[in-house]
């Protein structure tokens, strides 16, 4: 289970067309002003930016203590996994990880797909 | 029912700090309680709450979660303990009366090195040039201007009596 193995197959590197950013992603999607909001005054728009930053902050800081951690990775048809966490990106749409191991060993880099994902967990 | 990815940060933040079950895609449940819900995944951070173990977290991927349901409120010390998990000792708020008598032991100490020193609310202003937000460490100074910085930086550094290191270690 331990033995590593070759890299299988290299990530898709970014659009080389585009300004870098992807936009149909959803992040993109609700945060770009195309449509008329629909009732809300600036004050609640204030609110609700509060409350966004608020809770992405935290939720950075929960992947700054994820960085480096051993962390099991639940995903679909109750397969689990075991990697070292590197780091995701801006949309949560890829983790990067290190030491990913599979049935065919131990993958020493790694790109494992969000959507893939159902739950990762780690100890503190 | 809205779906949960489709809510909005208002909904989410309403679970800060309770005790949730957790639904995903294929039947399984997740509880503990939760940290935070990413406004941009929908992701479910949650803590478990288990006494003598070792403290671990959880994160739900928010295209699988299908349902959160609260199973017990938490309190002021529920949010404080996670806290301390999660947020390094510099980012605690101390109290507003630390914080006052901070400011004004940091204001002081200016004053006294003849450094022309104004409140504005929470914030030192020194000389127009420079401000020192809380809690009024070396770090937490700001300006335009390299040399007023490192010259303040370096007079809030040795500031005389009873001052917390800045490292302190939790856990």
């Amino acid at each position: 289970m331990k033995t590593p193995v070759s890299v299988l197959r290299l990530p898709r590197g970014p659009d080389p067309n585009s300004r870098g950013f992807d936009p149909s992603s959803p992040r993109f999607l609700a945060l770009c002003p195309t449509s008329v909001p629909s009732s809300s005054s600036s004050s609640s728009d204030e609110e609700e930016q509060r409350l966004r930053a608020e809770l992405r902050e935290r939720f950075l800081r929960t992947l700054l203590l994820m960085t480096g951690k051993r962390v099991r990775f639940d995903m679909h048809e109750h397969v689990r996994v075991h990697a070292r966490f590197g780091a995701s990106d801006i949309d949560v749409l890829n983790l990067q990880v290190s030491d990913l191991e599979t049935p065919l060993g131990v993958q020493r880099e790694a790109l494992l797909r969000c959507q893939d994902v159902i739950a990762c967990s780690f100890e503190v | 029912m809205l779906r949960w990815s489709s809510r909005n940060p208002r909904h989410w933040h309403e679970f800060i700090n309770h005790e949730v079950c957790v639904t995903a895609g294929d039947q399984q449940r997740f509880e503990g309680r939760v940290f935070t819900v990413d406004p941009v995944s929908a992701s479910v951070v949650l803590l478990s709450v288990q006494e003598n173990e070792c403290p671990s977290v959880r994160v739900i991927l928010g295209h699988a979660v299908t349902d959160v349901q609260i199973l017990r409120r938490g309190t002021e010390e529920t949010e404080r303990q996670m806290k301390s998990v999660f947020l390094p000792d510099r980012a605690q708020v101390l109290s507003a009366e630390e914080l006052k008598s901070r400011r004004e032991s940091v204001r002081l100490w200016l004053e006294k090195n003849r450094v022309p020193v104004t409140e504005d609310g929470e914030l030192l202003c020194v000389a127009n040039a420079l401000t020192i937000s809380a809690p009024y460490r070396p770090g937490d100074c700001s300006s335009a201007n390299e040399i007023i910085l490192s010259r303040i930086q370096s007079l809030v550094e040795s500031i005389p009596g009873a001052e917390q290191p800045s490292a302190q270690t939790h856990q």
